[in-house]
Parts: C-alpha cells; structure tokens; sequence
C-alpha cells in the first residue's frame, strides 16, 4: 500500500485538504482525527453506518431465541395445570427482551468490528501517534507518479508535513 | 460520541469557535486544547504511594470476607444467622444494593447520552466502571447464599444426560438472565468507550510491555473516519439498547419480591420503586467515588461543580420518588383495610424494625432535601457526606424489605426475630474491599475520563485561532 500522509495542526486545514483532494484522482483519503468532528464527516460525505442493521437483525434473533428456548424446555416436559397451556409467554417475554437485548448489543459489537475493519493490529503505514493526541491525518493511497500532485494540494492546504509512504 | 444530530456552527454569535458535538451548552473554559486532555488524563496513570495503601486495605477487607465465606461453606449456613422463617437477609440485602449502585452507571452513560445532558461527559466513565464492578460484586451475592455454591450453573438452561431445565416461570431464573444481560452489556459498553482512549495509551506509553497490551487491547484503532463513523453509530444503539434494559433489571429484581405472597412484597408499586431506588443508590455512589478522585487527581477543571450541581439535582428528584414510594406504600397499607397489612406495616415502622426503618426514612426522604440547597448542592463535603449517609440508606432500604416482611408474616406462630452474625459483616466488608480492589486497579491503568468525550466537547484548534494566538504573542513582545 503506497500513499503519501499528510499532518495537519488544524481542522479547517484538513477539511480543505479533504476538498481539495475530491478534485484529484486518487486511490482513497482516510482522515484521522483525535475526536469525532462533524466537519470533517461532512466534507467526506460517507454514507450512513450500516451497524444499525446488524442491531436490528440480533435484536429480533435474539427475541425469537428468547421465547423459543422456553417454549422448547416447556413442551419437554408437559406437566398440564389446570387445563391451561403449557408455555406460558407473559414470562417468556421477560427471557425473550434480556436475549433481544443481550444478542442485539453484541450484534451491534459485531457490525462495529465488520465494518470498521477491527482488530487490525498492523500499525505500519499511513499513520502517526500525534493523530491520537492533538493533530489530524490524511492519508491518500495513490500511484507513485500522482504522488507529486497530491504532496502539493496536502501542502497548500496547510499541512505541517507531508510524507511519502512507505 | 460523534452523533449525528446538526453540528454547531464553527463560530458562535461571539465569534468563539464552538464544540462539535450536540452535548448542551457544555464548556470547559480551563481547557485549552486535546493536547492538554491527553496529557493531564494519563498524567494520574502513575502509581502512588497513596494508591498502593488504599489497595492494600481493598485487599484486605476482600480477604476478609473470603475466609469467612470458607468458614461457611465449612460450618454451613446457619453461621450466617439464617434459622426459619428468615431465610434471606444480609446476603440478598446486599445483593439488591449492589445490582442499584449499579444501575447509575447505565443510566448516566446510556439514558442521559441519549438525552444529550452535557454534564454527563466528564463523570460517565466513572459511573461506567462502577458499574461493572458492582454488578460483579452483586453477582458474588446469590452464590455466596447457596449451600452448595459449586452447583451455581444449575441455573444456566443447558442440555445434559437428565435432560432436566430451570423452571422458566421463576423469578431467579429471570434474574439469571437480567443479570447476566446487564453485565454483560455494560462491559461490553464500557469497553467499546474506552477504545480509543486505549490508543491514545498505546500511542503515548513508553514502557514497551504496556504499549504492547494496550496495542492489543485497543485491536489497532487509529482514529480513522470509518472507524469514527461506525463507532458512533454502534455507540448509539448500544446506548439504546442498554437504556430499557436499565428499567429492566431492576424490575426483574423487585419480581424476587412482588412475585411472592408475603406481606409487604405483594405489590405492583415494586419494580417503578426499586428502579428509582436504584437510580438513587447509584447517584450516592457516583458522590462517593468522584468527589475524593477530583480532589486528588486535580481534575476540578474536567469534573465542575455544575456537574455536581446537576447531578445532585439528579439524586435530589429520585430520592422524591423513593420518598413517595415509601408514602404509597404506608397509604396503601392502611387504606386497604386489612388488618394484616395494618398489623405489618405498624411493625415495620413503630414495631420490631423501627430503627431499621427510621435510617432509611431519614437517610433516603429526608437528608436528600438539603439538596434543594444550591449552596449545599455546590459544596463538596457535604455532597460527600450525605452520599455516605445515601448509601447506608439504601442498604437498609433493601434490609426494611426483606427481613420484616419474612420475619413478619401472616400467622403469628411464624413470628421471629433476625440477628446479623459476625460472617454477614464480614461477607459485606469482602464485598466492598473486592469492589474497590477492581476499583482501584482500574484507576491507575486506564484512564477514569472519557479523553476521546472530553475531547469532543474542546473546541478544535482552527487556522484564526492559530493566527490570533500568533498575533497575540507577537503583541506581546
């Protein structure tokens, strides 16, 4: 993966770079800021997360497990009492949301890691510890014989330094 | 966390560049930038002499209550004061405590997250950790009545050669499964929060060991775009999903209680009563815990005084609600006209129980009035001092319920008294020195401030304010 990481001190800076770099062809621009700026999201323009789909799809999975799991051990042993069913749901729901619940969260997890590529424990290019301190990073994978253009845009920009990677 | 509600505008109407984040009108006026967050936040990381005292008694005090816990199994249960028709007591006192101090954890992260309550940021992490810490304590609890606690997973529904199931219809089995959820959820809620702060340790840490865990343990976050993006979102449904569950668990606990035909439990005020008590447990214990570690990590600047003050307000509308619940239950009792529930609440309130009962009225209606106070809600000390006397309050809320009501039912052959033995106190101590031991370890390892929250809520450093400040140091010569 080749690239060049640009280093910025302020967010009006990066997001300008961020801009700029539409006009250009390239690979892809990955940002990289301390905390969440709505800024800088909205200058990328990515479509919603799709997490809360898998938050949908596990809560109703873990529902229908919850109430079946119950029904499943209740039928097993069929011990009728006064002619009534033998499952009984209004308990059975209270099982069915702690399973909604439990599974819909670690569904959620699930679709957080998917999607944001998690665990990755390559930290070997296109970044820098001070984008998780104070400072921003933008990194544009792209050929090497764009390279020179895309090093001129991150500087006139305003980028503090420029790196060709790796 | 980023959401995505409308962004502020990049200048205010004074021209100040504002946060990004939709959290209020929350400012840190003391805080210049992320680069002072980062490092004020992982300066307290440091080891002192006064930490290793205080996790040397934590420890202690877990010991403690570890051998008297051998003692017990050895001897049996009766050393633990229980004898008919009393057959919980402190254990279970203690474990509805704990499962309450619980829940302000989730409700400060999850609920008040979702409402957008600024004040929430600098003391969620706090109340996050407590969280999973006194839902591990709690759970010790229910294990530590059994007679036979190596049998505890019978309660889990998992096949073998009997092909023998819980009863699904129990109230304990549906605490099995709140309780479990509820851990479950607020550690997996807690440790998603805390990834980025991880690599914020793993990218400022120079102890090669350390960098290492904390690479691992943060699974290579590098404060990406997509990763921000998708962060926020899962944060957001996780907050969602663990805000029922909040009114949850609490509910399923009273069902212990509501479900059982015993004067004094019997009733459907029971899981609204117990989700506000716990709320206000939970609030007293959040007191408890960040006023003394505002002092001594110097985080006065991060943790306000208009964050106490909003959220002794907090602590001050539950404790209303408790208070009305106890006034609810006196009215009930004696509109019902049953002599048994007039009999049983005299005894609670006047009878055998009144000391019990007058420390929870005093401590849970009556103390927390001060907070209408402004003076008294901005003064530390006393904030501290009366969420010790909540504390105390709370546990004897849970004792007032159990105990009376079991010792106190229908027939008058049944009628017997209670005495806590030394292996209760000791038990209850064990809890508590386990609880800060995690505590404690935590504190001085990962970071007790959200420093990605904080972080959201500094206004990001932009080109003017670069070249003003330029200016201004330029002037200056």
């Amino acid at each position: 993966m080749r690239g060049v990481l640009g280093r910025f001190r302020e967010v009006d800076a990066t997001v300008a770079a961020i801009n700029a770099l539409k006009r250009q062809p390239s690979t892809g621009v990955t940002v990289y800021s301390p905390a969440p700026d709505h800024s800088i999201a909205d200058a990328i323009d990515a479509p919603v997360s799709v997490v809360r789909r898998y938050a949908l799809i596990g809560g109703l999975c873990g529902m229908t497990f919850g109430y079946w799991i119950p029904i499943y051990i209740s039928k097993w042993w069929p011990l009728v009492v006064g002619g009534k069913p033998v499952p009984s749901w209004i308990p059975y729901t209270i099982i069915s949301f702690e399973l909604m619940v439990l599974i819909g969260a670690l569904s959620t997890v699930a679709g957080l890691f998917i999607n944001a590529r998690l665990p990755d424990l390559r930290l070997t290019v296109g970044y820098d510890a001070r984008f998780s301190d104070g400072e921003y990073g933008v990194w544009v994978e792209c050929l090497p014989e764009q390279a020179k253009a895309v090093t001129e845009t991150l500087r006139r920009s305003g980028a503090v330094e420029v790196r060709n990677e790796p | 966390m980023a959401t995505s509600a409308p962004p502020y505008p990049i200048a205010g109407g004074d021209g100040a560049p504002r946060p990004n984040v939709a959290t209020g009108d929350r400012r840190l006026p003391a805080v210049r930038d992320y680069e002072q967050v980062t490092r004020e936040i992982t300066s307290v990381l440091r080891p002192t002499v006064a930490w290793f005292i205080g996790l040397s008694i934590a420890i202690l005090f877990m010991l403690t209550g570890a051998g008297a816990w051998m003692y017990q199994i050895h001897e049996g249960l009766g050393v633990a004061g229980y004898h008919p028709p009393v057959m919980w007591a402190v254990y279970i006192v203690s474990f509805v405590f704990w499962v309450g101090i619980g829940h302000a954890g989730t409700l400060i992260s999850a609920i008040l997250y979702l409402f957008r309550a600024g004040f929430r940021t600098t003391i969620y992490r706090c109340a996050e950790v407590m969280t999973v810490f006194a839902v591990m304590t709690a759970g010790l609890f229910p294990v530590l009545h059994l007679g036979r606690p190596w049998k505890f997973f019978w309660l889990i529904p998992y096949p073998h050669w009997r092909w023998i199931w819980p009863q699904f219809k129990s109230p304990l089995v549906w605490d099995v499964f709140a309780i479990l959820t509820y851990l479950t959820v607020s550690a997996t809620f807690l440790y998603i929060g805390l990834l980025p702060d991880l690599a914020v340790l793993r990218d400022h840490d120079t102890n090669p060991v350390r960098k290492k865990i904390f690479a691992t343990l943060s699974l290579g976050w590098r404060n990406s775009d997509r990763e921000w993006r998708h962060f926020a979102r899962a944060y957001l449904f996780l907050a969602a999903l663990a805000t029922p569950l909040v009114l949850s668990v609490h509910s399923v606990v009273s069902f212990d209680f509501a479900m059982a035909n015993t004067p004094g439990w019997h009733a459907t005020i029971f899981p609204p009563y117990f989700v506000a008590g716990a709320i206000f447990s939970g609030i007293g214990m959040v007191f408890t815990i960040i006023i003394p570690l505002r002092k001594w990590f110097g985080f006065k600047h991060y943790v306000t005084l208009n964050d106490l003050d909003a959220s002794a307000k907090l602590c001050l509308f539950t404790s209303m609600v408790v208070g009305c619940a106890y006034l609810t239950e006196f009215y009930i009792g004696w509109y019902s006209g049953n002599r048994i529930e007039h009999e049983f609440w005299w005894n609670r309130v006047f009878g055998q129980w009144w000391w019990a009962a007058w420390i929870m009225l005093i401590c849970n209606m009556v103390l927390p009035l001060s907070l209408f106070s402004q003076k008294l809600r901005r003064n530390t000390t006393w904030l501290f001092i009366l969420s010790l006397f909540i504390n105390l309050g709370m546990w004897f809320e849970r004792f007032v319920i159990i105990v009376p009501s079991l010792s106190h039912e229908f027939e008058p052959w049944q009628w017997a008294g209670y005495q806590a033995t030394w292996v209760d106190f000791a038990i209850l101590c064990g809890s508590f020195g386990w609880f800060f031991m995690w505590f404690l370890l935590f504190v001085k390892q990962l970071p007790i401030l959200a420093i990605s929250e904080v972080k959201e809520i500094v206004p990001p450093k932009r080109r003017q304010m670069i070249a003003a400040a330029s200016v201004g140091v330029g002037g200056g010569d």
